[in-house]
């Protein structure tokens, strides 16, 4: 199945693009999503247990099962105000 | 008076405290405390030129406003927030906490619980531009949810 991961904030720069497309097996969960990208990106890899993953306007556990065509975010650490 | 309960929270540009300003004071309140964060021209040394505020609009929006009403419900006030995004200038508006309470101890705890919160719980990310033409992501806070009361 394919999944599109949105990068948000400082993850665009560890992972090179505003947007990546992921290939990933049938049953894989938003932790399935993060490993591929920490084996694809050393910089994102090095930050991996920090960020969270979004979907529409929520955050989802990264033990929550991806479907083809889902479209998540990369939550990394926030710095509002 | 302006109602400010159907406006975007989340606003492109420099905010205008003015306009968080406009609402009515309740009659029962007794206390009016704002916040507002605004861009500096250090930063750990560095010179700052200016500050880029990036979010995830829908996520950030939507925080906000369950920061709004956590405030509300637990410390039994009026609370509107506010925050940027887009590229301001040093001393420009970034934040802005609005408190309207019974009295100043409830008004101050609010104001300061709301401000640390939406630090905390709100996806929107700082990129600091320096004068040198440098600029980077600061680092923050793994993403918090907004507590209940």
């Amino acid at each position: 199945m394919r999944v599109t991961v949105e990068c948000y904030g400082a993850s665009s720069r560890w992972c090179g693009s505003d947007a990546i497309t992921l290939d990933l097996p049938d049953g894989a969960t938003g932790n399935a999503a993060l490993d591929a990208l920490a084996d694809r990106y050393p910089d994102f890899a090095a930050r991996r247990d920090c960020v969270a993953i979004a979907s529409g306007d929520a955050i989802t556990s990264p033990t929550a099962p991806l479907f083809d065509g889902d479209v998540i975010a990369l939550i990394p650490p926030v710095s509002a105000g | 008076m302006t109602d400010l309960r159907s406006l975007p929270r989340l606003r492109d540009g420099a905010l205008n405290l003015g306009d968080w300003l406009t609402e009515p004071q309740p009659a029962t309140a007794g206390a009016l405390n704002v916040f507002a964060g605004t861009v500096r021209n250090t930063h750990e040394g560095n010179a700052v030129s200016g500050m880029t505020y990036h979010a995830h609009r829908g996520l950030a929006e939507a925080r906000l406003r369950e920061i709004e009403a956590a405030a509300e419900a637990r410390f039994k006030v009026s609370a509107r927030v506010a925050h940027a995004v887009g590229k301001l200038e040093i001393g420009e508006i970034s934040v802005i906490v609005v408190i309207r309470g019974g009295h100043r101890a409830e008004g101050f705890e609010a104001c300061r619980w709301t401000i640390d919160t939406i630090k905390q719980a709100v996806p929107i990310w700082k990129e600091e531009h320096y004068v040198d033409g440098n600029a980077r992501f600061l680092e923050g806070v793994p993403i918090q949810p907004v507590e209940s009361p």
